[in-house]
């Protein structure tokens, strides 16, 4: 079928799990960087993800560089499997005194999942975390931990299993004290305030995805404050683990058009969304499976100097093929993605909304694009597509599959 | 033909069609006059494969009927064509 060497066609079955981790944070007004930093890691030899968020004392440069520092050790000695005193204890020796304050400080929560479901949570001085399952707040007892050397801090440990569907959501303060001191709230927004909306939210859509629950939160808690400016760094972590959403994005011809009635059936009885990326490519998945393509030249105006998207039944998005790959790369790169043009936010989003991509790239040579006449570069198509799928693993973590036709 | 008698005009969005020209094109329905307008409709097409055709000399590509292909297509040609069709139309 294939002349290329295609990779290891790995489908993942239906029970398994995927672990979404996603931050929303926004920088308090005014400052150029933001206190609270958020790391993570898929170690996936020993199926393990573990993830951390730390508010850094004060905001700017200054709780930027608390925050980052902490994360990167807290991240690094868990994943070492230290003992975990020991590494707070590195941690507050390690950061720099603030010179005003005297102190050196930067809380943390930090969620370590193993495989299984087995979760262990670390936090010092965060609000609480949230663990939602079936919309209720599941408490867990803690072990509390002190340090000799730093004795007025404390260290809180729980350890429990998490089942497909369940949620973790670790914010720093400038969640809980939103809106502090308003007439609305008077002690801000509060862990119960927050969890009440978490719960509205995955209430009306249960399958509410982290990254848009994190964006919901933050966004959320903006406007309990005055004129919705941010009065300090706000962070919210959310993980869920549900079942892969999963995307097959096809582009270009097979190399052998004996191939072309297989190529498009990878359309069929899919279990998850399905773009087409260039019009070739619409076009003979069209022709095999006969349906019929339609073009909206109205959308023309959102589409920045790119072709519009078109229709095709039983396929989520149809798009051209080189330049809107091209410029997705761009956008996901640099990662200022918000007022892309028409389709590429189109598959950015649904790109983003997945767990598990698969490309499936037809590798035939388009002899039109090789015209010395055209004014630009025009990448040859698998280059793009190994591109993309590196930086959807590596900033986006992602789990990619490629297979060439 | 679907639309009554109207002149079906297919613009090609394909790769190379759309860089070589077919951006411009696809605003084609703005510089019609309006009695031109009414008698034609406009549609966008994803690739129609005339670039792989060394038949043809140059994209952008424009249709019109489905059996006129207009090639290195401006504004400017492809009016002055529909214009000559509609008037062989009219003749009829």
């Amino acid at each position: 079928m294939t002349s290329e060497p295609t990779a290891p066609y790995e489908v993942p079955s239906p029970d398994e799990t995927f672990v979404e981790i996603e931050c929303c944070s926004r920088t308090k007004t005014g400052e150029t960087a933001c206190g609270d930093d958020f790391r993570s890691v898929r170690i996936a030899d020993e199926g393990r993800h573990i993830a951390v968020l730390s508010d850094g004392l004060g905001s700017g440069i200054k709780a930027s560089l608390l925050s980052n520092m902490t994360t990167t050790m807290a991240l690094e000695f868990v994943r070492r499997n230290m003992e975990i005193v020991q590494s707070a204890e590195i941690i507050m020796d390690t950061l720099p005194v603030c010179e005003y304050r005297k102190i050196s400080y930067a809380t943390f929560t930090v969620f370590d999942l193993l495989p299984g479901g087995l979760t262990r949570v670390v936090e010092m001085d965060n609000p609480p975390f949230i663990h939602l399952r079936n919309g209720h707040d599941l408490k867990w007892p803690a072990d509390i931990l002190f340090s000799e050397r730093w004795p007025d801090r404390k260290l809180a440990i729980s350890k429990f299993r998490m089942v497909q569907g369940d949620r973790l959501i670790a914010f720093s303060d400038g969640v809980t004290q939103a809106g502090l001191g308003s007439e609305a709230c008077k002690f801000g927004w509060r862990r119960e305030g927050a969890l009440a909306y978490i719960q509205k939210l995955v209430d009306a859509d249960p399958l509410i995805s982290a990254r848009e629950l994190s964006e919901r939160v933050v966004a959320e808690a903006c406007t309990k404050n005055p004129q919705h400016r941010c009065i300090d760094d706000i962070s919210c972590l959310v993980i869920y683990l549900r079942k892969p959403r999963r995307l097959r994005l096809l582009t270009g011809p097979p190399f052998n058009q004996e191939d072309d009635r297989d190529f498009a059936e990878t359309v069929l009885n899919f279990d998850g969304h399905t773009i087409i990326c260039g019009g070739t490519t619409a076009n003979l998945v069209a022709r095999e499976l006969g349906r019929t393509i339609s073009t909206d030249l109205k959308l023309i105006k959102y589409c920045g100097g790119l072709p519009p998207p078109s229709k095709l039944p039983g396929i989520d998005l149809v798009t051209e093929g080189i330049l809107t790959l091209t410029e997705c790369v761009r956008r996901l790169e640099s990662g200022e993605y918000r007022d892309a043009p028409l389709p590429v936010s189109n598959i950015i989003t649904f790109l983003l909304e997945s767990d598990v991509i698969e490309f499936i790239v037809g590798t035939k040579v388009n002899e039109a694009h090789q015209d010395p006449r055209l004014p630009v570069d025009l990448e040859i198509r698998r280059n793009i597509i190994k591109k993309m799928s590196g930086i959807l693993e590596e900033k986006y973590r992602k789990k990619v599959i490629i297979q060439y036709f | 033909m679907g639309n009554g008698s109207k002149l079906k005009v297919e613009i090609c969005l394909g790769t190379t069609c759309f860089i070589l020209g077919a951006s411009e094109l696809q605003d084609l329905a703005q510089y019609l006059e309006p009695e031109l307008l009414d008698r034609v409709d406009i549609v966008g097409r994803t690739c129609l494969g005339f670039c792989k055709d060394r038949k043809f000399d140059g994209a952008p590509f424009v249709r019109l009927d489905e059996r006129v292909v207009i090639e290195r297509a401006t504004v400017t040609r492809v009016t002055e064509k529909i214009k000559a069709m509609l008037k062989e139309k009219d003749a009829e």
